[in-house]
């Protein structure tokens, strides 16, 4: 049965018709993007030195001097909330011996480094260089801590390394126009956590990237999903697809009684299954019009959305690194970060985030862990995802394993071959 | 062994799908006309073609079985349709739940009140048929403490209550009732498909009680259903038979 999906004349703010498609071609996609250390140098000189990367959230540093410390490779990036309000990034290195100043997130006055107490401003000016008199030669020419380029989008603060990059703005079109209407400022962090994982970050980007492995490792996800049902859109750097939820995967038959996740969502919205008469097949459009009703008494604002996006997942890439699963209630927010030297290892940072009701009590802001990777549950869902990846690694680096033979429903993961060939190279 | 059903003309709510839809199958196979409803159009016309593949005549209409007016309707139309009714069988469910309120009245009506209301709207063409009878499809979760208390099996339980007694009431207008409990079953589109892929645990569990280590086809429990429902089982009346591959393990004395 083939998902109702909104149509051309139906309200819709994110832009909801499918995409041109341009032909990527069939080719392997060469197997040493993954596993090669060479390939991970040349990645780190001309792609993550040159795009925008998402570094935290504005809610992380609301008051001037409070500060997060983001990394990226073999970088260490200090954003700073500045006393006009601004934000601004700095390299976390100290210029006296490169000692790296601050870790983690918190609050400062000023930024001193703990080895000989260079000092430096929220403006990452010097403010005090001890015995300053037996430098012959004075201070470093340079004012103070070394900047990069940072800008602000939809509650989250963006950095660049590269002094030439362009403005934030033209680097994510259209991700404004298709995920403004989330409102992602009115959402809360519910969930902050880092996993240590033994593959290289595109092997992560890839697994969040097509629908086709559902039916692999997602048994309960058949009865909430339609994998097979999914509008792949492709977009310059970025990309999406569209899942429908609520519903069922083409791959099983229809049952009497409601699955189980599917009666959850149904009652996260207020909406009562056991009441419910019509078919599992007509959930998605029953539940879509119980929240459009009755979100507002709720005190869920959800009118910049369309009917689709109350109940599936819109599902984004954003060159390179970020995973966006956008729902109406929430975002599941993934990013994939490179490990420093090793192509076989990175960071897998997960943050979840939650639309709050009018007047809901803001819930505590979860505590930052990191942990190697199946020490903690990331939960079922991640957890499938997860599993598979160190055994994916390992058979990349297999002599006998020349590439990757990707298909249609796999079509996001060509096209972001497509975009970091244009960084890298071939 | 003949079961003597060529000719009669058989009522089966719920007979779209799973258990109900074999015993429809089962009852055309052997010669009966066949009423039956369901919710879904496309399975209602489907079994309204298969069915009348066997040569037989059908009537099949899509009903919402919470809706007693819907469910009274097709029982008259039914028999308006094939020209009487000789045999009532009691198959429409809406599975189960939790132990929400909402479900004690979404079972009270669908599984207990839909039996009640075709039963009712049948009397008159049965007590014109030659050998009459009712089967109530109840389950073994009504006897067996099964998966959670939950109002789907408490709701079967009255079923079986209801069919005893009956029982007694339409005996001697020669009118037969029985009762019958399926143990888990499985079939395409049925539930315990759903869990075995979505909550494999507690799928693999109810298979490990089975002595034969797997799960009812319909078409088993359809074979002891319509040995039942037909004119064979004379003398079986007021009976409860429990389908359930031996899940149950207390000696019923």
């Amino acid at each position: 049965m083939t998902v109702e999906r909104i149509k051309p004349d139906d309200f819709t703010k994110t832009p909801a018709a499918p995409a041109p498609r341009p032909n990527f071609g069939s080719a392997m996609i060469p197997k040493e993007r993954y596993t090669s250390a060479d390939y991970l140098r040349l990645e780190w000189e001309r792609m993550w030195t040159k795009v925008w990367l998402l570094g935290c959230r504005l809610h992380d540093i609301p008051e001037p001097g409070d500060y997060h410390v983001t990394t990226i490779g073999k970088e260490e990036i200090l954003l700073v909330r500045q006393k006009d309000g601004g934000v601004a990034g700095f390299y976390n290195v100290c210029l006296h011996r490169g000692n790296r100043i601050m870790a983690g997130s918190g609050h400062a006055e000023t930024f001193k480094c703990q080895y000989h107490f260079w000092e430096y401003g929220l403006n990452g000016d010097f403010v005090n260089i001890p015995d300053l008199e037996s430098f012959p030669q004075g201070a470093p020419p340079c004012k103070g801590l070394r900047a990069v380029k940072v800008d602000t989008w939809n509650s989250f603060v963006w950095f660049s390394l590269n002094p030439e990059a362009e403005p934030l703005r033209d680097y994510l079109d259209p991700m404004p126009e298709h995920l403004d209407p989330y409102h992602f400022d009115r959402m809360v962090k519910v969930m902050d956590v880092t996993a240590e994982w033994d593959c290289n970050w595109k092997t992560s980007v890839d697994a969040f990237n097509e629908a086709y492995h559902v039916q692999g490792i997602h048994p309960e996800l058949l009865y909430f999903i339609d994998d097979r049902d999914v509008q792949i859109d492709l977009y310059g750097r970025h990309n999406r697809y569209l899942v429908p939820f609520a519903t069922i995967s083409e791959r099983v038959t229809e049952t009497t009684e409601i699955p189980h996740l599917i009666k959850h969502v149904m009652k996260e919205a207020g909406m009562d299954p056991a009441r419910f008469d019509g078919r599992v097949t007509e959930v998605r459009k029953a539940l879509q019009a119980f929240k459009r009703a009755n979100g507002a008494a709720m005190g869920l604002d959800y009118s910049d959305l369309n009917d689709d996006q109350l109940t599936d997942d819109y599902h984004y890439n954003i060159f390179p690194n970020l995973t966006l699963n956008t729902h109406a209630d929430d975002l599941m927010l993934f990013r994939q970060r490179p490990h420093p030297t090793d192509p076989n290892k990175m960071f897998f940072d997960v943050m979840m985030f939650k639309l709050l009701k009018d007047g809901e009590e803001v819930p505590p802001k979860p505590r930052h862990e990191q942990f190697r990777h199946g020490e903690r549950s990331l939960g079922l869902v991640i957890d499938q995802d997860a599993y598979n990846l160190p055994g994916v690694q390992a058979g990349m680096n297999s002599d006998s394993f020349p590439g990757l033979w990707i298909g249609d429903q796999e079509l996001r993961i060509r096209h972001f071959h497509h975009v970091l060939e244009s960084y890298v190279g071939e | 062994m003949d079961l003597d059903l060529r000719g009669m003309k058989a009522a089966v709510t719920g007979g779209t799908r799973g258990i109900g839809r074999a015993i429809a199958q089962l009852l055309a196979e052997e010669g009966c006309d066949i009423a039956t409803f369901g919710r879904a159009p496309e399975r209602v016309e489907a079994a309204r073609v298969e069915l009348s593949a066997l040569g037989v005549r059908v009537h099949a209409e899509p009903v919402q079985g919470r809706d007693g007016a819907q469910v009274r309707q097709w029982m008259q139309a039914s028999v308006a349709a094939l020209g009487g009714m000789d045999l009532v069988i009691a198959s429409l469910s809406a599975g189960g739940g939790t132990d929400e309120e909402g479900y004690w009245h979404r079972n009270f009506e669908i599984d207990l009140m839909s039996a009640v209301r075709a039963v009712d709207e049948a009397l008159p063409a049965l007590r014109q048929s030659r050998a009459p009878s009712v089967l109530v499809i109840a389950t073994m979760a009504a006897s067996e403490t099964f998966v959670a208390p939950m109002a789907y099996n408490a709701i079967k339980a009255s079923l079986i209550t209801w069919s005893k007694q009956l029982s007694q009431k339409l005996a001697p207008e020669g009118i037969r009732v029985n009762c019958l409990s399926p143990g888990p079953t499985m079939f395409k589109g049925s539930n315990w498909e759903m869990i075995k892929v979505a909550r494999s645990r507690i799928h693999d569990k109810v298979v490990r009680q089975q002595p034969l280590r797997r799960m009812a086809t319909a078409e088993e429990i359809a074979r002891a259903a319509v040995f039942l429902a037909s004119p064979a089982a004379s003398w079986c009346n007021g009976s409860h038979l429990l389908v359930d591959g031996g899940y149950s393990k207390r000696v019923a004395f």
